[in-house]
C-alpha cells in the first residue's frame, strides 16, 4: 500500500529537505538514544571490546539489541557461527519495520540503490518517527529528509557509544557501576513495557532464567538455549494457553 | 571477554561479519521481497518470541555474570535495583524514565550505603 502524495506547498530543494531531517533528529527520542548508547559504550569499554569496531557496530549494525547480542555473544566466547545467528534472528523484526515504512520513504520516484540506503537507517526510533512525520510531507522530501533524520541520529548515537566507552574507566565505582547497570536496566523495563501476551511474559521469563543456569556451560551455547530454546518454549505454550483461554 | 584483548581489525570483521550483514539483510529483503511476508504468520510469532528470549537472555548475561565495576556489586543488589525499576515503571504511569531513575538510585545508593 502506498501512501497517497501529500501536496504540500513549501517546495525546497533536496538539500533542504536533508537539513530539515537533520534538525528533526534534535528532539526527544535522539536524547533516549545517546543514553541508550552511552551504556553500550560502558559495556564495550567493560568487555574489552575496541572501541573503533564498537563505533562502526553503531553505524552500520545500527539496532542495539543486536549490538549488544553481538557483543556479548563474543565476550561469553560463543561460536561466531552461533552469534551471527543470534543477531540475525534478533533482527527478523527490523523486516516489518522496512516493510510499513518504505512507502512513506520512497516517494513518487522509485530508485532501488536509495530504498535500500534509506533502509539502513530504519530501526525502531526512525521508524516511529518516520511513521509519525513523513505522511505530513511532499513526496519528493521524503527520501531526503529520512536521509537526514538518520543520519542525526545515528551520529547522536556514535556520541554516545564513544562518551560511555571513554568515561566507563574513569567514573568512581558506584557512578561506573550505574552507567552499566542502564542496558540492563533500561532494556527490562522496555521488555516490560512492550510485553502484550502470554508469549511475550513467558519468552521474556524463559530467556532470563535459562540464561543463569546455562551460564557454566562450556563453547558459549548458553545464548542458543536461552533464546532459541526458551523462544521456542515460550511460543509453543503461549499458543496452548491462548488456545484454552478462547475456546472455539 | 575470552583471553587477550581483541585487535581492532578481527574486531572489525567481526562486526562487518557477524553483526552488519545478518542485520542489514533484512531491512535489504524488506525492499527487495518484503511484501510477500505476513506480519501476523506463525512464523513471525516464533520469531518475535525468540528475539525477545534472546535479547532477555543477554540481559540476564549482564546482571548475573557482568564486567567492570557492575561485577563487584552483589548480585542481589544489581537484581533488586532492576527489580525496583520494573516497580518504579509500574507504579508511576509506566513511565520508562522513572523506572530506570528508579533502578539507578537504588544501586548507587545500595553501593553507598555498603561502603
Amino acid at each position: 500500500m502506498s501512501a497517497p502524495p501529500d501536496f504540500h506547498p513549501a517546495h525546497h530543494a533536496p538539500a533542504v529537505w536533508f537539513l530539515k531531517g537533520l534538525k528533526a533528529g534534535l528532539s526527544v527520542p535522539a536524547i533516549v538514544l545517546f543514553a541508550s548508547y552511552l551504556g553500550f559504550g560502558a559495556v564495550l569499554q567493560s568487555v574489552g571490546f575496541p572501541i573503533g569496531a564498537g563505533l562502526v557496530s553503531t553505524l552500520l549494525v545500527w539496532a542495539l539489541p543486536a549490538q549488544l547480542i553481538l557483543i556479548g555473544g563474543i565476550a561469553a566466547g560463543t561460536a561466531l557461527p552461533a552469534v551471527a545467528l543470534a543477531v540475525a534472528i534478533s533482527s527478523i523484526r527490523l523486516l516489518p519495520m522496512v516493510v510499513s515504512v518504505a512507502p512513506y520513504i520512497r516517494g513518487p520516484r522509485r530508485s532501488l540503490f536509495w530504498e535500500l540506503v534509506s533502509a539502513h537507517y530504519v530501526a525502531m526510533t526512525v521508524w516511529l518517527e518516520g511513521l509519525r512525520m513523513l505522511p505530513h510531507l511532499p513526496g519528493e522530501a521524503r527520501l531526503p529528509f529520512t536521509l537526514g533524520l538518520g543520519n542525526m541520529l545515528v551520529s547522536i548515537s556514535m556520541m554516545g557509544t564513544l562518551a560511555g566507552f571513554l568515561v566507563a574507566g574513569e567514573l568512581p565505582t558506584p557512578l561506573a557501576a550505574g552507567l552499566l547497570l542502564l542496558t540492563p536496566l533500561s532494556f527490562t523495563v522496555l521488555m516490560v513495557r512492550n510485553a502484550t501476551g502470554p508469549t511475550d511474559w513467558l519468552a521474556l521469563a524463559a530467556g532470563f532464567l535459562l540464561m543463569p543456569a546455562t551460564l557454566r556451560l562450556e563453547g558459549g551455547l548458553d545464548l542458543m538455549i536461552a533464546g532459541i530454546g526458551g523462544g521456542t518454549f515460550a511460543y509453543v505454550a503461549g499458543r496452548l494457553l491462548e488456545r484454552r483461554r478462547r475456546p472455539s | 571477554m575470552t583471553g587477550a584483548a581483541m585487535s581492532e581489525g578481527a574486531a572489525l570483521l567481526i562486526v562487518v561479519l557477524v553483526g552488519f550483514l545478518p542485520t542489514e539483510i533484512w531491512r535489504s529483503l524488506a525492499v527487495l521481497a518484503g511484501r510477500r511476508l505476513e506480519e501476523g504468520s506463525p512464523v513471525f510469532h516464533w520469531v518475535k518470541a525468540v528475539a525477545t528470549a534472546l535479547l532477555a537472555a543477554v540481559v540476564a548475561r549482564l546482571l548475573f555474570a557482568p564486567a567492570g565495576a557492575l561485577a563487584a556489586v552483589p548480585l542481589m543488589l544489581r537484581l533488586g535495583a532492576v527489580a525496583g525499576g520494573v516497580a518504579g515503571f509500574l507504579a508511576f504511569r509506566r513511565s520508562v524514565f522513572v523506572g530506570v531513575l528508579v533502578g539507578e538510585i537504588l544501586l548507587i545508593a545500595g553501593i553507598m550505603l555498603s561502603h
